[in-house]
């Protein structure tokens, strides 16, 4: 008996739910996602032989199972059950936007559209705002003649080399909500005091103005530090229209798309509101021939095969589909025939961005100012770069660190030093006329 | 199509339960999951399934062939020729790629490199095939003459993405006539649902985890989360694995066939060659019959004879040298462990259980990363990192716990300690089969849950 009961609840379960589907009226809208639901796809020939069809079915299933939105409100519970849970969401509060007159006409002024009710908690130092996660601050315009003084000083000893700043704001100046409008301006301005203190020729990308021009769609990822492609394309044609490009259109590039994206952010708040509410990458890829080579942290004489775009990468290293994550160095050969060289010092902020300039060079250097060992000087004269961009997050243009790293790629020795990690960081003035092996020697003496 | 998606479970399981249902007839039953099996082959790439009815109709032919002919030299010519054949398709269809890119190094080939994706299940079916002629050459078994029946053995969509290597032996009878009753129905159902759990509910979450660690900035990865990726590595293959064998054994429950275990509880084994006694055992007893004891088993070079295999399974796992090693570091440890078996059987059980434990952890990196630049840096981060450990990982372990409990306590055989102390009372057989109808109902509406949440894919600032 016991056996007929566990054969007919099983079939029951599995008979049932495909029947409700097609008993139960569909909905095309799902309002907590804010997108239209699959359709129902049509059948043809190609669509069936590349396998769309099938994938379309199968996407037409899942978005119109059965008690969908019941499922999906109470997976939290499972994961809330794999063990103890942290406690980072407890001041979680709805707020209602305020009728302040003031607030009201400096909203009319902006582009942003705000929220009008949102769930909001702080998870450490960080906001979330329906489950997307923002940074709070925007830099200090004090820090941004440090940054300013090390690109110029780049610029000062590199005569021939058009040299450039393109540092990205935070995400916290797009926060959609009125009473955290102030980051917005005080990212603005500390990207602006890089512009005004840049000297020797050095060229400002405004980066904040060309994404804050388009703050009405997501720039940023909710569950990831990150800028989203299209913030990463925002900054692109922020840098072309400061090196006189014509930037490329993104429907002349090829648009891909990868879901389920849950990025560092989630990783550090672990917040239940986060997980429900994963980040989709959309992405472009320009319509050019590249070959890549990873070089690893030491020397450019042996390399790795590698890729621009890793359309493999996913979950939790969606991002790494850009140039594979963080690599020290990278050189990137493309189809574009018109003898121009750039390098692009950068973190992890500036793979989304560098992918876009394969369309305006011939041969592009990328180097991670955190783990490149080689010398920037070298890699500067012996391939005969035009252009140097310092492609970086804000982050990384506001800390004594980074700004010492960035500075020291045009001296460091390129051989394998161990580090002291007792010492801070030393930030030599830029030199580069001296030799690699004379500053090995003299980092040695006792 | 695979057994843990929405489309599956609620749309093709009970359409073909429906379908080989509603006739007694054998014929019938088995046209219609033939049917059935090449829609689920065909369901995402359609082109390769063309393939595999070619495969089936060479060995079909091939068999009678050497049946036709047994005891004479055209018997053994056209086993041979199957075989050939057979392993040509593995060949070019899966480490054609990987041929190129080790021949171009050398000699610069005049031709592009081949691009085809891997057709799905080709290891798996084609050492099934070559099994049979081999098998019908011996005098084991008798060639098949029926096309459908055959073409069914060879497309069952229970074994036919991941295994297990199911041997035509195993299931010729059920092949031809199938006696089902509700006690094997109910166990299908049973292991069905538990697969599906240890696929949903405990692989993917291990897997989140394994990028989060793995899959990440080596750079910054410190020895403890280094291991700690390794082990989660490790609970996601075991869970993944062994829980789409439980899905096919419970499958194939329901349909009225009986597949061979694949797996017995392996990380509760007492040494390398203990695990792979209990890991992925259609695979080794594959190897075992028509690799290991043709090449002379343990009467002569033994130690050869196991490298061999090992290297050829790290092979048989994927077209990158880093599987070679994999197979090749496992080989080593076999020739090792029967070399040292003296001194290894004085030791106490929990220590050679623990060592077997650290031998196979560490083995996954060789499995994981497929690139030698990123599996030297890992396995130097492994041993000596000067990384400090972020706080993810105490949050990870503490949010992780009773997951973590349930892992430790699915990998244990309660079967094998209790029984052999406190053999089941009629009593507590009883209780608990009339607890498990309710149990598999949980554990398949809460992996339903899990897969249906796997579809939310919100695009939150299209309203601004």
């Amino acid at each position: 008996m016991d056996k007929k009961i566990n054969v007919v609840l099983f079939f029951l379960i599995v008979v049932g739910f495909p029947l409700a589907l097609i008993l139960f009226p569909k909905q095309k809208r799902s309002s907590e996602e804010k997108r239209n639901l699959a359709e129902f796809p049509v059948f043809t020939g190609e669509n069936y032989l590349n396998g769309l069809w099938a994938h379309q079915i199968d996407k037409y299933l899942d978005d119109h199972f059965p008690f969908r939105e019941d499922f999906i409100h109470a997976t939290p519970l499972f994961h809330q059950a794999k063990g103890f849970q942290l406690p980072n969401s407890e001041r979680v509060v709805v707020v209602k936007k305020k009728k302040d007159p003031k607030v009201k006409e400096e909203i009319e002024k902006d582009t942003m559209a705000f929220l009008d009710a949102f769930e909001e908690n702080f998870s450490g130092s960080m906001l979330i705002i329906d489950g997307c996660v923002y940074p709070l601050g925007g830099g200090s315009p004090k820090m941004s003649k440090y940054f300013a003084k090390m690109v110029s000083d780049y610029a000062a000893n590199f005569p021939n080399i058009r040299v450039f700043s393109a540092v990205a704001p935070l995400s916290s100046a797009f926060i959609p909500v009125a009473k955290y409008r102030h980051f917005n301006g005080q990212n603005k301005r500390t990207l602006l005091a890089i512009k005004e203190n840049l000297t020797n020729g050095a060229i400002f990308s405004d980066v904040f103005e060309e994404l804050n021009n388009h703050s009405s769609t997501k720039l940023y990822f909710g569950s990831d530090h990150h800028w989203k492609p299209l913030g990463a394309y925002y900054g692109y044609v922020a840098f072309c229209k400061s090196a006189g490009f014509e930037p490329v259109s993104l429907d002349k590039m090829t648009k891909k798309v990868k879901y389920n994206f849950l990025g560092t952010m989630y990783q550090y708040t672990q917040d239940p509101s986060v997980l429900a509410h994963p980040d989709t990458m959309e992405y472009w890829e320009p319509m050019v021939q590249t070959e890549a080579v990873n070089f690893g942290a030491y020397g450019t004489s042996k390399g790795m095969k590698a890729k621009v775009f890793y359309a493999t990468s996913s979950g939790g290293n969606t991002y790494s589909t850009f140039l594979g994550g963080d690599q020290p160095l990278m050189r990137i050969k493309t189809s574009v025939k018109n003898g121009k060289k750039a390098a692009v010092i950068k973190n992890s902020m500036g793979n989304a961005f560098t992918v876009y300039l394969i369309s305006h060079y011939e041969e592009i250097w990328v180097v991670d100012l955190r783990y490149a060992k080689q010398n920037l000087t070298q890699i500067l004269q012996e391939n005969n770069i035009n252009d140097l961009i310092f492609a970086v997050g804000m982050y990384a243009a506001m800390s004594h660190g980074t700004i010492g790293m960035m500075r020291q790629l045009a001296t460091q020795s390129g051989h394998y030093i161990p580090p002291k990690p007792s010492e801070a960081p030393e930030l030599p003035a830029l030199n580069p006329s001296v030799q690699p092996n004379e500053i090995n020697d003299t980092i040695h003496q006792p | 199509m695979v057994f843990s998606s929405l489309t599956f479970l609620y749309f093709f399981l009970p359409l073909s339960l429906i379908f080989h249902y509603s006739s007694r007839n054998d014929l019938f039953r088995n046209i219609f999951l033939t049917v059935f099996s090449l829609v689920f082959y065909a369901w995402a790439e359609p082109l390769w399934i063309f393939l595999m009815i070619f495969t089936a109709f060479i060995n079909y032919g091939a068999g009678i062939y050497i049946e036709n002919h047994q005891n004479t030299t055209k018997a053994k010519v056209g086993m041979v020729a199957a075989v050939v054949i057979n392993l040509t398709l593995l060949v070019s269809f899966k480490y054609g790629g990987f041929l190129y890119d080790n021949l171009n190094f050398w000699i610069p080939l005049p031709f592009d490199r081949p691009s085809n994706s891997l057709p799905v299940g080709i290891s798996f079916y084609t050492f099934m095939v070559i099994s049979y002629v081999v098998d019908i050459y011996r005098g084991e078994i008798k060639a098949q003459k029926n096309p459908v029946n055959f073409l069914m053995f060879i497309s069952l969509f229970q074994h036919l993405v991941a295994g297990p290597i199911v041997r035509y032996s195993q299931i010729k009878n059920q092949i031809e006539r199938r006696r089902v009753n509700w006690n094997q129905i109910s166990q299908g159902v049973t292991r069905f649902c538990i697969g599906l759990f240890k696929k949903v509910a405990i692989a993917n979450v291990a897997g989140v985890l394994v990028d989060k660690y793995l899959d990440t900035h080596l750079y910054e990865v410190s020895s403890y989360e280094a291991w700690f990726g390794l082990v989660m590595f490790s609970i996601q293959l075991y869970f993944d694995f062994s829980g789409y064998s439980d899905m096919a054994i419970g499958l194939a429950k329901l349909f009225g066939f009986d597949f061979h275990e694949n797996f017995r509880h392996p990380y509760a084994a007492i040494s390398v060659a203990d695990f792979y006694r209990r890991w992925h055992i259609s695979l080794g007893k594959f190897f075992r019959d028509y690799v290991y004891i043709p090449l002379g088993g343990n009467r002569k070079y033994h130690d050869r004879n196991i490298f061999i295999v090992w290297f050829l399974t790290g092979f048989w796992h994927g077209a990158s040298w880093n599987f070679a090693l994999w197979g090749s570091y496992f080989g080593v440890l076999m020739i090792l462990e029967k070399h040292l078996k003296k001194g290894l059987d004085k030791i106490p059980s929990w220590f050679k259980h623990s060592y077997t434990l650290m031998l196979i952890v560490f083995s996954r990196a060789f499995f994981y990363f497929t690139d030698f630049g990123q599996l030297g840096y890992f396995l130097g981060n492994l041993f000596y990192s000067k990384n400090s450990i972020k706080s993810g990982i105490a949050s990870d372990l503490t949010t992780h716990c009773f997951w973590l409990m349930l892992v430790v306590l699915c990998c244990i055989p309660w079967n094998e300690i209790y029984h052999k102390r406190h053999p089941l009372t009629l009593k507590s057989m009883r209780a608990y089969a009339y607890v498990r109808p309710a149990v598999n109902a949980f554990l398949l509406i809460l992996s339903t849950m899990l897969l249906v949440n796997a579809s939310f894919n919100p695009f939150l600032y299209t309203r601004f």
